[in-house]
């Protein structure tokens, strides 16, 4: 929709008299005659047309009258064009053309035309300029050119070329930069979730942090090994890079490889699909410059609502006392003066007592904080600027541009920070005739800032260790810093990472022929890290407000780290390509070479004791041992690669490509592997006697490939070297001589026979448009088979002693679907449109070695991430439900579960074996015990819906992404609470207060229909079972965006051409059956089943305006 | 299509040679391979490695902390608690050995798990040829040094497994990862036979090793620490298989499941019998334990509880107590921690307030008097023990040394200007919330150092631990002498006077064994049996004297099922101090009993000690500690039969064979034993 705005926009522009070109590729090249028979003017005229030759003629008359008619003809390249819609002076109703592309519009003041069809370029006409005929009738005539994605000649990137998107065979997803404009999120590939179906975009690591990335997989689990990566492979303008170090406003359009037949010219380095970044190039004319800004805040999207103290106690006495314990994890008085405390009943400083040394007892003290909330705050702004300047004259195009983000992170105490600057400059032109060359650069920082104090675990410990009645002053006044993060956040010291990512790229296009063209490219990438990170001891006060120590949660000394790494990535290809047409038959030829070397070195190092803590310096420190450190590491691939294009009228299409790959991964024997793949296509709607539809069915093609690949993406760079694994030097915890001594262990075991894993790939697909292109779609079905995947070795006996290695030895395959539906259609100055994206996939394992059939690993036969998990009759609501219960399973009850006490409050399991007993049996598929699958964790049924509509200058988009369907069987702290890990690995959020308690008095009330079971340090309630097995399907509003474009003559006068202002809100709401303990995206990373950054919620507002 | 690919290729390759281009090709082409060719550049391969004598020394010491029972992980406090779960210690918990039924066999992992002795093998058998070759740089001392360490370790990790598991496989190089041939390593060696190899590894640690470390001073593996483990591994062995004689748990026993498999049902003893056998060890131990005994003084104890930085100092409390133990001669091997390299512990921050934990009263009064009587003979002087600071009058000093008691200060060094030290409070903290509580009411003393610094905030102790000392050879050749000569030799006689002495204890033995009552230590002492019967009083004087010089050490239970000292057990009831005696007085409304949760003693009716774990009605141990024959040795998890058993499904065709009284399915409790 957007796409179609910004064209309107630029025809307003044409008309104005500043030309402009939608050429956009460097591999396309149009041709556009404009004739303006009153100017008597020619335009421009552009390099020699290879793919796309369009004209438009704007023929009319030139007398002007206060009343008048206007009649005339719509045609385009290939006839008369039915249902153009034509207002009038921008008037929201509109006449159509008929059937022969002729319209009339009687008796009107009309001053100005506007002709508009879906796939071709909006044009206006302008009548005051024009002439009537004899009866005073304006004769307009309009040759409507197809726009630069209309369906038919929409060309999209592929490996070493270009192609058009109608003659593709292979599975091949596009997006525009469009699609992805106004997302007020951090990196691209924030962007890409959803947008395209097969491309999986998830959360990892630690959620929602400042520098967090996101898991990025084309069309689900490709690997299961652990060993490998199964991620696709990214390349930005042809040479390999990361998402993440992008201006996601230099990208002009992104391609989506996700079948072999696609992939297959980058052999190993791309089993799992490849994700083609094109970045934007100058055209040539006058200089265009875009300025836009966004300015937002981010919000938590779900913060874990903490108990208060008084709940918190007995919720933890409860499970104390459940368990076997006393129920005196706050004794009785403590408890009391918990509840005075919540009551308001105390002074609010009244939190804590000393304890003999004259510290604060800190573990027994009666606050009461939310701590979650006092962590993290409800909102935190960013802005972000852009300016881009692109144009050209002689031959010559430049396309510069700028980016500067800062975003503050949702930590309250001791910002986090996330920076970026980011430079590009492209100029690309002619030498001679014969050969054109272009050089780009570009160069990414990124800048990220915390606490030296917050790790990882900092989001366990919020949860874990923050407990509510822990006070954030002393009654003194001063932060217990003991039992809170807030000195240490603010004074402890910060680390800093900053990245530069510099790209280099060089390009030369020789035609010695006619139909011959040569590419080479030099790329060459660097990257540098510098971590900075001071650390200085922070105090806490004892009781008496005067003495101070370095409090319990402070770095324990004052020190600096340095760490430095650079990384070098060398890339030349050479490729040519040979297009020949003879008669009807098209030939396309390419071959090339390819080699990528790969290299990083770091170092880091750091001292401890700073002179002084103002000037956190290597240099400055007082003690003057080091500890160093650093390494050097590389591989490097080589491939040389071939495709062979042939179709018959457009009609029938074949491709083959075949590529030869080596790479250092493996040794000289097995370095080398041939990956070949052929598709071909059936474009049924050039078919003669599928003329007759063809009004209505403008495009419909069959297509189906088969491809094997092989993935040389191991983990480890020397897979197949036995080396000296954990050689450390000073990192003994047995200490000799008073300092750490060096330590060496036994190198593990490499499997011999270790070589590619190999994947073979079959894809069906149909594409279609039909109702003048209003309904567009596509559909797709593949297998992709995984063999002699690299799997955990046997489980062998113990007597080993080591871990075995892993090995060629499982194969699996992963089927799924794609289906993508979309409808765009315009009525005058209202236009709407959607799009629907749907996929699917599964793996399953297929073989492997697991004599056993132990549950602990994969099973032949079975689905990956199936949940095994016992079968829930209910929580018991009293002791003589559950000794009934007992009863009934006379051959051990639940005992092998737990031996403690089955009480009322406890899971009732059922006995779907019949053994009159409940246990896992031997954890085997044969013998499970009680256990049964009872679902699967997978993502299933991705689904992507944007909804778009625009009218006059307004436009409105609402984009929901989410998963259909998805088991979950919850573990850890945040759903359970208490856990069996105990007190220091246990929660107490409000949802949990839902738990059962029997006693009519208990001081929280009595609850028998809880949800959750009596609170227990122990884990015999939690197993998965489908009491408790939990729908994590979510939908989620992506995307919300409001805009509105000025109209040029508003803004004339500021020398404006156009301006755009919006509303964009992100994550603005979920639909989930989740309870609030659980973001549905955030559930199964963390590391405590979801103790995670948060997730934002983002409003924003922005313009972008072109001068 | 391939062809067809190739063809195509070929055409424009045609081209690319007339073009500037081919040259990149070309040389692209050529050195393709030197291109692919990558070493690891920055990992060094094993031929590269054990050159240097330094790479052997990183090598051991590396292992040190997985085979050394010193300390637990962050926020543990390690072996000092290995005695909570026996009659010595206790807090609020307990075991569940104790609760038969409740312990069961795992599903898989546990301890029967090799990777220690893999990565000890693998030191082995790649640096003994080397050192034939000479191929290692340095001084051949040093070098055969770090490879007696690794006898050592090995002997020592093994020695666990004979523990745990008694009969075990004996591996003594690196095996293939080939299924057939570890199933075929599988194959238990009966317990004797594991205990022989452990004697013969510390042989050769014993005549590797140098007096004293290249490095490391007593941080470091010496000589002697051989011999010690010598001895402990021999009287372990020996005692075990005298008092679990004819039983399933020894070689040839009643029902012993090696009978079972082919590849044990003919096994001779190497010495013709099984008390052959006994003798053997019994011997084994004598002589390396007067190795060390005869070569490693005991530290002094000055009779003085230190309570204040001018207060004379007292060796033998601070060969627990401080930072360096290097000058400690009785202690063979301590580990070192340093707070500037965040190699810390935890024992003084948990146990500071007492963290729930404490000695038993059982454990407190089975300490003797200085005159060397019992508490309860005649004429002992004994105070009663109305009060903690009762007890300690006129006791052994190691009762006095490593218990507090009310009116005692506590760490009196590194505190804050003007601070002093707090003092123990009259009455023990019984009642208060978690790390405060008292537990029994007995508290711990042992390890607590003088330094408030160590105590006040957690992962800032850096106290070092000792983890062998050479006090154990002497008990160890007096209990082996008198197990095997059934009296006490001239050695025997001066070590045990020699250990009393120390302790602050009248040194003629004779006149407390004439002294013990066995029916009244019978009561609180599981070491006074010996299979369901008491032993004489002398033995049981051998044992009590172990049991006191040894406390919080974590050889309790070691000690406890060698001897075979559990047979008795049935519901027994641990207790602490006299709550209900006149210290209730003191204590006032803060004793509640007879509700739930809000409990903080027990019932005056059941005794008027603290039964610790009859506090709370909830409690597993509320009807106390009983035992099962089959809890002297570990169970098997049960997939080790599985994955060890050639079809992968059937128990049974593994060679493995589990212990007596266990099965081979998982979660399962003893049967029949």
């Amino acid at each position: 929709m957007r796409k179609l705005l910004r064209k309107m926009r630029r025809r307003i522009k044409y008309l104005d008299g500043h030309a402009s070109s939608l050429v956009k590729s460097n591999f396309l090249w149009m041709n556009m005659h404009i004739n303006d028979p009153i100017k008597g003017r020619y335009v421009r005229q552009l390099a020699a047309p290879i793919f796309i030759t369009a004209s438009l003629m704007a023929v009319s008359s030139s007398v002007f009258a206060q009343t008048s008619s206007v009649r005339g003809k719509v045609t385009t390249e290939s006839g008369p064009l039915e249902r153009v819609s034509v207002t009038i002076d921008g008037q929201r109703d509109a006449v159509f053309t008929n059937a022969n592309g002729e319209f009339e519009i009687k008796n009107s003041n009309a001053k100005q035309l506007t002709f508009s069809h879906i796939g071709y370029k909006t044009v206006t006409i302008n009548l005051q300029n024009s002439q009537r005929n004899a009866d005073n009738v304006y004769e307009v005539n309009v040759v409507l050119e197809p726009s630069e994605e209309s369906l038919l000649d929409e060309v999209v990137v592929v490996g070493f070329g270009t192609q058009k998107k109608v003659n593709l065979t292979g599975a091949v997803g596009t997006i525009s930069a469009k699609e992805l404009e106004a997302r007020p999120v951090q990196n691209v590939s924030q962007m890409l979730q959803g947008v395209l179906p097969g491309l999986n975009v998830s959360t990892q690591g630690v959620g929602g942090a400042l520098n967090a990335g996101r898991s990025v997989n084309v069309r689900g689990t490709g690997t299961i090994s652990g060993s490998s990566s199964g991620s696709p492979l990214v390349l930005i303008d042809g040479t390999a890079g990361s998402l993440d170090a992008l201006n996601p406003q230099d990208i002009e359009s992104i391609s989506v490889l996700k079948d072999a037949a696609s992939a297959a010219v980058y052999g190993s380095r791309a089993p799992f699909g490849v994700i083609l970044v094109t970045t934007k190039k100058g055209t040539a004319g006058q200089t265009k410059i875009n300025y836009n800004n966004n300015f937002r805040w981010n919000s938590p999207v779900l913060l874990a609502d903490m108990m208060n103290s008084y709940e918190f106690a007995n919720f933890w006495n409860d499970a104390d006392y459940n368990g076997g314990g006393s129920g005196q994890k706050f004794n009785a008085a403590l408890l009391q003066k918990i509840k005075d405390y919540v009551d308001g009943k105390l002074d609010p400083n009244d939190v804590a007592a000393i304890r003999g040394d004259g510290k604060w007892d800190y573990d027994n003290t009666w606050g009461n904080v939310d701590w979650v909330k006092e962590y993290f705050r409800e909102s935190a702004p960013t802005q972000e600027h852009n300016l881009s300047l692109s144009g050209g004259a002689n031959q010559w195009t430049y396309y510069l541009s700028g980016n500067y983000m800062d975003q503050q992170g949702l930590l309250r105490h001791g910002k986090d920070t996330y920076k970026r600057y980011a430079t590009s400059g492209r100029i690309s032109g002619k030498l001679f005739d014969n050969l054109r060359i272009e050089y780009m650069n570009r160069f990414v920082r990124t800048n990220y800032g915390r606490p030296t104090s917050m790790p990882d675990d900092f989001y366990d410990h919020v949860l874990r260790r923050a407990r509510p009645n822990r006070a954030k002053y002393d009654p003194n006044g001063f932060l217990m810093a003991d039992i809170n993060y807030i000195s240490a956040f603010e004074d402890g010291g910060r680390r800093n990472d900053e990245q530069d990512f510099n790209t280099q790229q060089f390009q030369a296009i020789y035609n010695p022929i006619k139909d011959l063209e040569i590419t080479g490219e030099l790329n060459y990438r660097t990257e540098t890290q510098f971590i900075h990170e001071d650390a200085f001891k922070t105090y806490a006060y004892n009781g008496d407000g005067v003495q101070r120590y370095i409090s319990l949660l402070s770095p324990a000394n004052d020190y600096v780290y340095e760490y430095a790494k650079k990384m070098y990535f060398f890339n030349p290809n050479v490729y040519a390509n040979y297009r020949k047409r003879i008669n009807n038959h098209n030939i396309a030829l390419m071959a090339g070479f390819q080699s990528e070397w790969n290299k990083y070195r770091d170092l880091d190092a750091s001292r401890r004791n700073l002179i002084t803590t103002s000037l956190p310096v290597l240099n400055l420190t007082t003690d003057a041992t080091p500890t160093i450190s650093g390494q050097v590491q590389e591989w490097a691939t080589a491939g040389f690669f071939g495709r062979f294009n042939y179709d018959y009228k457009g009609k029938y299409l074949l491709e083959g490509n075949l590529r030869y790959d080596g790479t250092s991964r493996f040794r000289s024997d097995k370095q080398w592997n041939w990956f070949p793949s052929v598709s071909a296509g059936w474009n049924i709607a050039q078919e003669e006697f599928f003329e007759p539809l063809a009004n209505n069915i403008s495009m419909l093609k069959l297509r189906g490939s088969y491809g094997i690949l092989g993935n040389q993406n191991t983990n480890d760079w020397y897979p197949t070297y036995q080396v000296m694994s954990n050689l450390g030097t000073g990192n003994g915890g047995w200490l000799v001589n008073g300092a750490k001594p060096n330590t060496a262990s036994a190198p593990g075991l490499i499997s011999t026979a270790l070589t590619w894993e190999q994947i073979r790939n079959w894809n069906f697909g149909a594409d279609w448009a039909i109702l003048d292109n209003r309904l567009t779609g596509s559909f797709d079905y593949y297998l992709r088979y995984t063999d002699n995947g690299v799997g955990p070795g046997l489980v062998l006996p113990a007597t080993l002693g080591t871990a075995v290695p892993r090995t060629n030895n499982i194969d699996i395959v992963t089927k799924g679907f794609e289906f993508s539906l979309g409808w765009n259609d315009q009525k005058g100055d209202f236009g709407y449109g959607a799009r629907l994206n749907l996929s699917d996939n599964t793996t399953k394992v297929l073989a492997y070695n697991n004599p056993t059939n132990s549950l602990d690993t994969y099973i032949t036969g079975q689905y990956i991430n199936e949940i095994w998990g016992y079968q829930t009759i209910g929580i018991a609501k009293s002791n003589e439900e559950m000794n009934q219960h007992l009863a009934s399973l006379s051959n051990g009850g639940q005992t092998a579960i737990s031996g403690g006490a089955w009480e009322a409050g406890d899971i009732m399991y059922a006995d779907i074996n019949g053994d009159g007993k409940i246990d896992g049996g031997a954890n085997t598929l044969d013998n499970s015990g009680d256990r049964a699958i009872i679902g699967n964790s997978t993502p299933r049924y991705a689904l992507g819906l944007d909804l778009n509509a625009r009218y006059k200058g307004f436009d409105v988009r609402m984009f929901f992404q989410g998963i259909l369907k998805r088991d979950w069987a919850p573990s850890g702290m945040v759903f359970w609470g208490t856990t069996s890990s105990g007190e220091w690995w246990s929660t107490a959020l409000k949802d949990h207060l839902d738990y059962f308690r029997a006693d009519e008095s208990h001081p929280l009330g009595q609850n028998l229909d809880s949800y959750y079971p009596r609170p227990l340090f122990s884990g015999k309630n939690q197993l998965a079972q489908t009491g408790y097995l939990l729908n994590a399907s979510y939908v989620r509003l992506k995307n919300v965006q409001v805009g509105y474009t000025f109209n040029h003559s508003a803004l004339q006068a500021i020398k404006v051409s156009n301006a755009r202002i919006f509303f964009s809100g992100e994550n603005l709401a979920t639909f989930t059956k989740l309870n609030k303990t659980l973001d549905p995206e955030s559930i199964g990373i963390g590391r405590q089943g979801g103790t995670v950054y948060p997730l934002s919620k983002i409003l924003s507002f922005g313009i972008s305006a072109n001068f | 299509m391939q062809i067809f690919n190739l063809l195509a290729m070929t055409i424009v390759f045609s081209y690319i040679k007339k073009t500037a281009l081919c040259s990149i090709l070309l040389f692209s082409l050529a050195s393709c391979n030197d291109l692919l060719d990558i070493t690891p550049p920055s990992q060094v391969s094993p031929e590269n490695y054990f050159n240097d004598e330094s790479h052997l020394a990183s090598y051991t010491i590396a292992r040190y902390e997985s085979v050394f029972r010193t300390i637990d992980g962050s926020g543990g406090a390690g072996l000092y608690l290995d005695d909570a779960g026996t009659d010595n210690m206790t807090n609020r918990g307990g075991n569940t050995r104790f609760l038969p039924g409740q312990w069961r066999v795992g599903a898989s992992g546990g301890n029967w798990d090799f990777s220690t002795i893999y990565q000890l093998n693998y030191f082995l058998e790649t640096v003994l040829p080397k050192l034939e070759t000479k191929e290692i740089a340095g001084s051949e001392v040093n070098i055969k040094h770090y490879i007696g360490e690794a006898y050592l370790l090995r002997a020592l990790t093994y020695f666990n497994k004979l523990r745990e598991f008694g009969d075990f496989p004996i591996i003594k190089s690196v095996l293939p990862d080939d299924a057939s041939a570890l199933i075929e390593a599988s194959k238990r060696a009966p317990r004797n036979e594991v205990a022989r190899f452990i004697l013969s590894d510390l042989d050769n640690a014993a005549e590797l090793l140098m007096v004293n470390s290249p490095q490391g001073g007593r941080t470091r593996i010496i000589k002697s620490l051989a011999y010690l483990l010598k001895s402990r591994v021999a009287l372990f062995e020996g005692t075990w298989l005298k008092y679990h004689k004819n039983t399933s748990l020894v070689p040839n026993g009643t029902n012993w499941p090696g009978q079972e498999k082919d590849y044990n049902s003919n096994y001779q003893f190497p010495s013709g019998s099984i008390d052959n056998e006994i003798a053997y060890f019994l011997d084994q131990a004598m002589a390396s334990a007067k190795e060390v005994a005869s070569k490693h003084a005991l530290t002094v104890n000055s009779k003085v509880i230190k309570e204040s930085a001018s207060d004379p100092g007292n060796l033998y409390y601070e060969m627990f107590a401080s930072e360096s133990l290097n000058n400690f001669d009785e202690v063979l091997l301590w580990r070192d921690f340093d707070l500037t390299l965040g190699v810390v512990q935890y024992w003084n921050h948990y146990m500071y307030y007492g963290n729930g934990y404490g000695y038993t009263r059982q454990f407190v009064d089975n300490f003797l008097m200085e005159n060397g009587l019992p508490i309860y003979a005649a004429g002992s002087g004994y105070q009663g023990d109305d009060f903690v600071d009762h007890v300690k009058i006129g006791r052994d000093w190691r009762l006095k040394l490593f218990m507090r008691a009310a009116g005692e200060k506590k760490a009196f060094l590194g505190l804050a200007a003007g601070a002093s030290p707090e003092v123990e409070p009259r009455v023990p903290v019984i009642d208060g919330a978690a790390r405060f509580q008292e537990g029994t009411g007995y508290s711990i003393k042992k390890g607590l150092s003088y330094n408030n610094d160590m105590q006040a905030i957690v992962g800032r102790d850096v106290t070092g631990v000792v983890a062998f000392r050479a006090a154990e050879a002497y008990l160890n050749y007096i209990e082996a002498c008198y197990e095997k000569n059934g009296n006490l030799d001239s050695d025997a006689s001066n070590y045990w006077k020699a250990i009393r002495a120390r302790a602050g204890v009248n040194e003629d033995y004779n006149a407390t064994i004439a002294a013990t009552n066995m029916s009244i230590e019978g009561q609180n002492d599981w070491g006074a049996y010996s299979k369901n019967n008491l032993v004489d009083a002398t033995l049981y004087n051998i044992r009590r004297e172990r049991r006191a010089e040894l406390m919080a050490e974590g050889l309790r239970y070691m000690d406890l099922i060698r001897w075979r000292a559990m047979d008795q057990l049935n519901a027994f009831k641990i207790e602490g101090i006299k709550v209900w005696g006149p210290m209730k007085d003191i204590y006032g409304n803060r004793l509640v009993y007879g509700g739930t949760t809000t409990n903080t003693v027990s019932a005056p009716s059941l005794s008027a000690y603290l039964r610790i774990h009859q506090i709370s009605p909830n409690n597993q141990y509320f009807n106390g500690y009983s035992f099962t024959q089959a809890h002297y040795l570990s169970p098997i998890a049960a997939n080790h039969f599985l994955i060890s058993s050639p079809d992968g499904q059937n128990p049974s065709n593994s060679p493995i064979y589990q212990n007596p009284g266990w099965t081979t399915e998982a979660g399962s409790a003893p049967v029949g034993l």
